[in-house]
């Protein structure tokens, strides 16, 4: 919470220079209590940096603080519907319906029917259980304090207020009390009848007084020496419900010294430089959840209990008021928790008989001076009703450009249609810009101001926009200070400029811009960009000297920058303020530049980003290209060829006969007949062999095969050739 | 048992420790992440099991069989304890250690947090400065993510620091920063270590004049609406967010140099980061659309980083607010920040865009069985199938852009597979006639998903001597002449030898 409202305090435009400041202390203040909570270790440190605060505190008093709170919306009725629903249709225990219950009362929620009988039946057990726990029958007797629970009598009277009387005479620590008399308190509301006089106030009042400390804070219980401001809360509601419930009256002084001490745990409050005070709580019990939310809430509750049973506390209007912007500031909480004790101490103090504090807020802080809004301020309690009749001036209104403030004192208009006080004009002088308007709320009745804290000058931070002129904006290309090429701009409108030209040029761009009520105007943000082909981006402030806004690029001097990269460039200006409405960012055309070429050393341009849309991107598919097959001639001419190669066999086979070949030569005997015979049909063999070779049998069957037949052929051959020489031997002897 | 259950499973999630971010950094490790866990725990935890057990009951002779019983038992109910947290079968986060800068941040952002506890995570909220603080314990990780929502934090407690944070990214761990404008030095090194550089300048914030959040009390248009997504279902969900995302604080730049940093969330291209309240003499150092308000990191490990420049993001109040864009008439009543975050975080917290790539399978058409070595000119089949974390259970994942390479030195074969749309993926083509070790590769690295890497390798060979073509027609008048040449040698021999 304290961060989102660290950040809604930055949110909330502070002013001046000091904003660095103011910021700093809040996050050192804020962060103090849980640093001190979770590591004691660093404490010196601590301390060293709480004396930084404190000194940063004094230089931030001076410090202009403005803000808007605004009051209790139907965000926290959203919120807590969706926080508080229970889930399964009942709550899981008392103190959740009850706390549930009363944020839904504030916040004008009904509950369903269903929920309310489930709800109410659990009070009725707890009540009629004979629960040994105080804590239970209070939590009962408040949710059905708020329903309205049908409980018979018998339940009330007999049991139940004689039960917490033994409770109160038995407490011991704060919170039997606490829990005790609160439970009587809610019976007497609820039951006017039942006798819940305590007897012996005066001694009770004293035994919780007793464990009061110095500084305004209580302790849990006398064996306890850790204070706590939670405690301070809870003490001060059951001493003012000792103070109802009391059948004789108390000692006057009793009642005195405890208005001291709430005078003095005021001095214990902590404050942001927006005007909310707080406390803190530095103590965290078992459960954990201390902080100052719940502490500040508990002492509210206290407070307004106590003045409302004895009477008027001396309690300044601004920490009231700053109590209920605290609680305004933080928004709308996420748990439950929380949410229960803004809205409850939100409703304390909504009504009560301390101060009721009165809220300023505006509508709408951003106004348009073209459209002639008017400043509309509303002045409400902090849970949104209307306060009494009170008439609103407007006193300072402070620039954020200069210091001074121009005073002004002049009453808003009341419009009773819509309950808001309403400006009809800016006061003379207020341009466009930021402001911070001071009001001041005059109650009409002077009796009111008894009743209602009003907080003096509350300073709101005021934004003012308007329509802005563009004058005179030309853009020129100029060689040696004579105008080269210049061209008109239409600024906001659609340009598309065509330039040239080289590093011995200068690009000179400017423009006038004033705002409706005439005067010049200085924009935040005036950026004229180059944009390269490549993506490289070049932007450049357009200054102002008076009026007239003019940026000056002397190319030779930028040619190291530019990185040397000619080519294209487009052009683009940006213009925005948070005062100006008309904000644009136009695309002005483009220029060609003729840079000279880049030398060895010079800088590379920086990288691009890639877009990733194409990174992650398929990738391009890939085939593999096959060897392709090689050319091979058509088959009938190979077929040609094989019965070309058939012929000169055929020619030998026909030669022969003509030749006239016969076997006379071989033998006749039959034993060198076998052998020639055999001899040549191993030829044939190892000649068909080969024919086997070609069609399937491989190398090794080959070889083997024509192994064998070689020593056949080499023994049948010689017997049939040494046949054949000894025959020719006896005719050439012959 | 968990490790061989995944050497047997072919899983290629891949999910080991190659360093992501701009870093280059070796380190060793466990390549699957929990494999080692479990041994770990049974050694630690086992023997103490069993001491207490035999102690209180002490048959002598049963304790040994008693002791292995203890430890089976102890070792399943760690299994067991072990499968809620972070697996490669079940990749969904489950604890996650928030660090805050402030216990309020708990109450103002609880609308976050309740909806990653409603999707069953365990968040363990801590100051940043808690002593206590400890990312691992005996080597053992205790978190499987972590959110930093401190941004003010100059030094975190215990033994937290910016290398320990690097560690737990560095084991695949998921990490949620946000920084606003009062960032420190820590959460800017942080992001810097990562490819994510936030605008050096303290005091800047992003400011934008033309596309501010319209809003009756905020004039200085540092709220912006921001509607400048990246086009991804997987990181933003498959619902478009119409409405635009409140942010508030400070804007960063993405290293161009590292591809592993995507922009989620641009800023417009009127917007630049510097101070609102003092007067701009130089140019921005961020402006523009290369202003990113909202960056993811998806680190080689598939570890995931997301860094926001703003806290508020997240916050209750932004996540309810209504929006309205300047210069634009549509008004809207709740911001996109809410389903933003929500989606973002899904994504994050690995409920989505995680894949795993299970039964790669391959084999000659026509056959069923892989062969161990393919010959050239083969035609092959190769199917995987790709599953989709969806954050419960595995879904199949349908895409029309996952590719197989067939891959030696460099891709013969690029191809996309077709899909039954059931998770099978599945491609056919030739072998090419090179021969050589080739691999099957899978390189799917789609925006947002986690990548996947498999790679298988397989040998090709060249025809064998008899797988050639036998008779070739060409041929034909040679094989004539030779066979014409031994029929007349035989002729010739016998009139030769015989004739008169």
């Amino acid at each position: 919470m304290e961060i989102q409202r660290t950040k809604s305090l930055m949110q909330r435009g502070k002013i001046g220079n000091c904003t660095v400041y103011c910021v700093k202390t809040h996050r050192r203040r804020l962060r103090l209590p849980f640093r001190l909570v979770s590591s004691p270790s660093i404490k010196f440190e601590m301390m060293w940096k709480l004396g930084f605060a404190f000194l940063l505190v004094a230089a931030a008093s001076i410090c202009e603080a403005a803000a808007i709170f605004s009051p209790i919306s139907e965000a926290h009725r959203s919120a807590a519907l969706e926080l508080f629903s229970p889930a399964a249709g009942m709550f899981t225990s008392l103190e959740e319906a009850s706390e549930s219950l009363r944020t839904f009362e504030v916040l004008g929620i009904e509950i369903g029917t269903d929920l309310k009988d489930s709800t109410c039946k659990s009070v009725v057990d707890a009540l009629s259980s004979g629960s040994p726990n105080s804590k239970d029958l209070y939590y009962a007797l408040r949710v059905s304090s708020v329903l309205k629970c049908k409980i018979s009598e018998g339940d009330l009277t007999g049991g139940v207020a004689l039960r917490l009387k033994d409770f109160v005479k038995d407490a011991k620590s704060l919170l039997d009390f606490y829990y005790s008399i609160g439970g009587l308190v809610l019976i007497k509301d609820q039951a006017s009848e039942v006798d819940v006089l305590l007897e012996d106030a005066d001694g009770i009042f004293r035994s919780v007084k007793d464990l009061s400390q110095s500084d305004g804070k209580w302790r849990y219980n006398s064996n306890n020496p850790e204070s706590s401001t939670y405690a301070a809360g809870i003490a001060l509601e059951t001493l003012s419900g000792i103070i109802t419930l009391k059948s004789s009256e108390i000692d006057g002084n009793l009642i005195h010294a405890l208005k001291k001490d709430v005078v003095k745990l005021f001095d214990n409050v902590d404050k942001y430089d927006d005007g909310a005070y707080y406390f803190d709580d530095q103590f965290v019990d078992a459960s954990g959840h201390q902080g100052p939310v719940s502490a500040t809430s508990s002492v509210v509750r206290g407070l307004t209990t106590l003045a409302s049973t004895s009477g008027s506390l001396n309690i300044p209007g601004d920490k009231i008021l700053g109590l209920a912007r605290f609680f305004l500031g933080i928004g709308v909480p996420g748990t439950g928790k929380d949410l229960y004790y803004q809205i409850d101490a939100l409703a304390c103090l909504d009504q009560n008989r301390v101060l009721v504090p009165l809220i300023l807020s505006l509508p709408a802080s951003v106004l348009s001076i073209t459209s002639q809004d008017k400043l509309k301020v509303k002045v409400t309690t902090v849970l949104g009703s209307t306060g009494p009749p009170l008439s609103v001036k407007l006193m300072q209104v402070f620039s954020s450009g200069s210091k001074d403030a121009s005073i002004i004192n002049k009453e808003l208009k009341f419009d009773h249609k819509e309950a808001v006080h309403v400006l009809d004009a800016l006061p003379a002088g207020v341009d466009v810009g930021e402001y911070v308007f001071a009001f001041e709320i005059a109650l009409s009745d002077l009796e009111h101001k008894k009743i209602y804290a009003t907080g003096g000058r509350t300073k709101v931070p005021v934004y003012v926009t308007g329509v802005v002129k563009v004058e005179n904006d030309k853009v020129e290309v100029l060689e040696s200070d004579s105008v080269e090429t210049q061209q008109k701009l239409d600024l906001p409108g659609k340009n598309d400029v065509a330039l040239a030209a080289n590093h011995l040029q200068k690009l000179r761009f400017s423009f006038q811009l004033t705002t409706p009520l005439q005067n010049p105007f200085k924009p935040h943000q005036a950026l004229l960009k180059l944009r390269h082909e490549s993506g490289v981006e070049h932007s450049f402030v357009v200054g102002n000297s008076g009026k007239l806004f003019e940026t000056t690029l002397d190319f030779l001097g930028l040619v190291e920058n530019f990185f040397y990269l000619s080519g294209k460039y487009d052009i683009e200006l940006t213009v925005g303020d948070a005062a100006m409405e008309n904000s644009f960012l136009q695309p002005l055309g483009h220029i060609e530049l003729d840079l000279p070429d880049a030398p060895e050393k010079s800088a590379r341009p920086p990288a691009q980003p890639i877009n990733p849309y194409l990174r992650y991107g398929p990738k391009p598919e890939i085939a593999h290209v096959f060897r392709s097959q090689e050319k091979r001639p058509p088959q009938e001419l190979s077929y040609a060829f094989l019965g070309l190669v058939f012929v000169p066999f055929l020619a030998f086979l026909i030669g022969l006969l003509r030749l006239g070949v016969n076997m006379k030569n071989f033998p006749t005997s039959t034993i060198p007949a076998a052998f020639a015979i055999l001899f040549h049909g191993g030829i044939a063999a190892v000649l068909g062999l080969y024919g086997l070779f070609w069609l399937k049998l491989d190398l090794f069957t080959t070889l083997k095969t024509l192994g064998v037949m070689g020593i056949f052929l080499m023994f049948v051959g010689h017997r049939a050739l040494s046949h054949l020489a000894s025959a020719s031997e006896k005719v050439k002897s012959a | 048992m968990i490790g061989n259950k995944i050497r047997h499973d072919t899983t290629w999630n891949h999910r080991d420790d190659r360093y992501g971010c701009k870093r280059t950094r070796n380190r060793g490790g466990d390549s699957v992440h929990g494999c080692k866990v479990v041994v770990i725990r049974v050694n630690l935890q086992s023997p103490n099991t069993s001491r207490l057990r035999s102690r209180t009951l002490n048959p002598n002779q049963n304790m040994a069989k008693f002791s292995i019983a203890t430890v089976f038992i102890a070792s399943i109910s760690l299994l067991l304890a072990l499968t809620r947290s972070f697996s490669v079968e079940n990749p969904t986060d489950r604890r996650i250690l928030v660090l805050l800068d402030d216990l309020a941040l708990k109450s103002s952002h609880s609308i976050f947090f309740t909806s990653l506890q409603a999707r069953g995570f365990e968040l363990d909220f801590k100051l940043s400065d808690d002593p206590k603080i400890a990312l691992q314990r005996y080597g053992q990780h205790l978190y499987d993510g972590l959110v930093l929502f401190s941004p003010t934090t100059e030094r975190f407690g215990g033994s937290l620091d910016v290398a320990a944070i690097l560690d737990f990214v560095d084991s695949g761990k998921d990490l949620i920063v946000a920084a606003d404008a009062s960032a420190s030095d820590l959460i800017r090194n942080i992001a810097a270590e990562c490819g994510v550089d936030f605008d050096e300048d303290p005091s800047a914030v992003v400011i934008d004049h033309g596309s501010y959040a319209v809003s009756g009390t905020e004039g200085d248009h540092t709220l912006i609406a921001a509607d400048d997504f990246i086009q991804s279902d997987v990181l933003l969900g498959s619902t478009k967010i119409e409405a635009p995302v409140l942010f508030k604080g400070i804007g960063h730049s993405v290293n161009p140099a590292n591809s592993l940093v995507l922009k989620v969330l641009s800023a417009s291209p009127s917007a630049y980061s510097a101070n609102p309240k003092s007067k701009l003499s130089s140019p921005p150092s961020l402006s523009g659309s290369s202003i990113s308000l909202v960056s993811v990191v998806q680190a080689r490990n598939n570890a995931r980083v997301v860094f926001s420049g703003s806290l508020d993001l997240f916050s209750n109040k932004f996540f309810k607010s209504p929006v309205q864009k300047a210069g634009s008439s549509n008004k809207y009543a709740k911001s996109g920040n809410e389903q933003f975050v929500t989606e973002l975080s899904k994504w994050v917290f690995h409920e989505r865009g995680h894949l795993k790539a299970v039964n790669v399978r391959h084999h000659r058409v026509g056959e069923t069985d892989e062969p161990a070595i393919y010959r050239i000119n083969d035609d092959l089949q190769y199917s995987v199938e790709i599953y989709e974390w969806s954050g419960s259970s595995w879904e199949p994942y349908v895409a029309n852009d996952v590719q197989v390479q067939f891959y030696m030195m460099s891709p013969y074969v690029l191809k996309t597979m077709s899909t039954n749309k059931k998770g099978l993926y599945h491609a056919s083509f030739k072998v090419p006639d090179v021969y050589g070790v080739f691999q099957f590769k899978v390189e799917y690295q789609r925006l947002g998903y986690t990548s996947l890497s498999l790679a298988k390798q397989i040998p090709v060979r060249p025809f064998r001597h008899n797988e050639y073509e036998r008779f070739i027609p060409t041929a034909f008048p040679y094989y004539g002449a030779s066979f014409s040449t031994m029929a007349g040698f035989l002729i010739f021999s016998f009139i030769y030898l015989y004739s008169k």
